[in-house]
């Protein structure tokens, strides 16, 4: 996805990316967030870029999993801490990316599906044009549930996790042999 | 003769005290029910249940030893509900290592045990109910974090050798049928039940009363009764599930 170079207006490590799109919304800013993940302990799979019309995201693509729309929302899930940077664009600039099918998202996904933010969402809805989809996410939902591979990696972690923690917590009693 | 289960989530805002409360009811009608609010960080459901001004609460059991739970305990909506109380030097105060004692005291006298559980993984307190219960019943809703979260404590479950008694989704809308659908083939045990998305459960909370008790005829009701209705209550050995309560590992406290 080729946006314009913009100018940057705020860089800061956040623990989800609810922040930075409530400043977007907040702010009324017209341009993009990109969001890279930030835990040194989780190898660098790629970052999103999120647009934004008058703070109201419009169309979402994630360069780790080269994917567009509700499936870049899907890949950036779950991802946090993030690097987050904001971005200021004309309008004008953004007209041909935002022409995207493929690429547009529903107004409330990104507070939804990546920064798990009900409230959020529902106000970028309420703000949105009337023109735009205010359908939920749930392509985004679809988009998750068809990889099978990244929940496989999903349940493997938390099983490390799981058994790694019952030694610090002394659960090892509890801790039932990997019958998979 | 009891079987205990956990109701937990991962995350906070898929209605996982709304389901506690609606499955006690439902299983009312032919067990003999408790719940337990066991996210003493966070007390919640003394608000669902019109219970707001509870005292004792389940903290004062966390805090004395020689005080009986059975005194925190009230019987509403035709179930035995433990509340949590607010206050914060209560629950500073409170040993969470002492909830393990409580529960096992509890599960002496019912059928069914239901441990409203924290929505976090993240402390050996909050996984405690988890590791404790025979099954766990997974809430979820159709959004991706929340789908994220609830295979984390499947597989938490699981590795601690707790079994899945099925999922629930809360607030699904009509779109959202096909996600459960597809979503079923990553959880174990059945899909529960769908609950629609309604402003029944909202209306219920702000009245102060359970969902099966504030809008009975409701598609929401009727969901969660289907749900109550899948799960075949198992009725271990009363003892024995109370010796394990007993053994388990006491956490460190907040």
């Amino acid at each position: 996805m080729n946006v314009p170079e913009g100018d940057l207006r705020r860089s800061r490590v956040v623990a989800d990316a609810a922040a930075p799109l409530e400043a977007a919304l907040d702010r009324r800013l017209t341009g993009y967030l990109v969001l890279r993940p930030a835990d040194p302990l989780v190898p660098d799979d790629g970052g999103g870029v999120i647009t934004v019309e008058e703070g109201v995201p419009v169309v979402a693509y994630h360069d780790g999993t080269d994917t567009g729309g509700p499936a870049a929302l899907a890949s950036l899930s779950g991802h946090g801490p993030y690097r987050a940077e904001l971005y200021a664009v004309d309008a004008a600039d953004l007209a041909d990316v935002h022409e995207v099918e493929a690429l547009r998202v529903p107004p409330g996904a990104p507070a939804e599906q990546v920064a798990d933010d009900t409230e959020l969402a529902r106000r970028a809805r309420e703000r949105s044009p009337a023109n735009r989809s205010s359908s939920d996410g749930d392509d985004a939902v679809e988009a998750f549930l068809a990889d099978e591979e990244r929940i496989a990696d999903i349940k493997r972690r938390a099983r490390a996790e799981a058994e790694r923690r019952a030694a610090e917590w002394g659960f090892d009693d509890a801790v039932e042999p990997e019958e998979r | 003769m009891v079987e205990a289960f956990a109701v937990a989530s991962g995350k906070g805002g898929t209605g996982k005290t709304t389901t506690t409360l609606a499955l006690g009811m439902a299983l009312a009608d032919d067990h003999d029910v408790t719940v337990v609010d066991a996210d003493t960080g966070m007390a919640n459901l003394l608000f669902h249940a019109g219970l707001a001004d509870a005292d004792p609460t389940l903290h004062d059991a966390l805090v004395d030893e020689t005080a009986d739970v059975r005194a925190a305990t009230y019987d509403r909506f035709g179930m035995r509900i433990v509340p949590c109380g607010t206050s914060l030097a209560a629950f500073e105060a409170a040993d969470p290592g002492r909830l393990r004692d409580v529960v096992a005291d509890l599960a002496a006298d019912t059928d069914v045990l239901l441990l409203d559980s924290p929505a976090t993984l993240g402390s050996k307190a909050a996984v405690l109910p988890v590791v404790l219960a025979d099954r766990v019943v997974v809430v979820l809703q159709p959004t991706v974090p929340a789908l994220s979260d609830g295979l984390k404590v499947q597989e938490y479950a699981l590795s601690y050798g707790t079994k899945v008694a099925g999922t629930l989704f809360n607030k699904v809308h009509e779109r959202g049928t096909d996600a459960v659908e597809t979503a079923d083939r990553y959880f174990e045990g059945p899909t529960l039940a769908e609950v629609p998305d309604s402003d029944a459960a909202r209306a219920a909370r702000a009245a102060g009363e359970p969902l099966l008790a504030h809008a009975p005829d409701s598609n929401a009701a009727a969901a969660y009764r289907r749900a109550a209705a899948r799960i075949d209550v198992r009725g271990g050995d009363g003892d024995a599930v109370a010796d394990r309560f007993r053994s388990a590992v006491i956490p460190d406290p907040p």
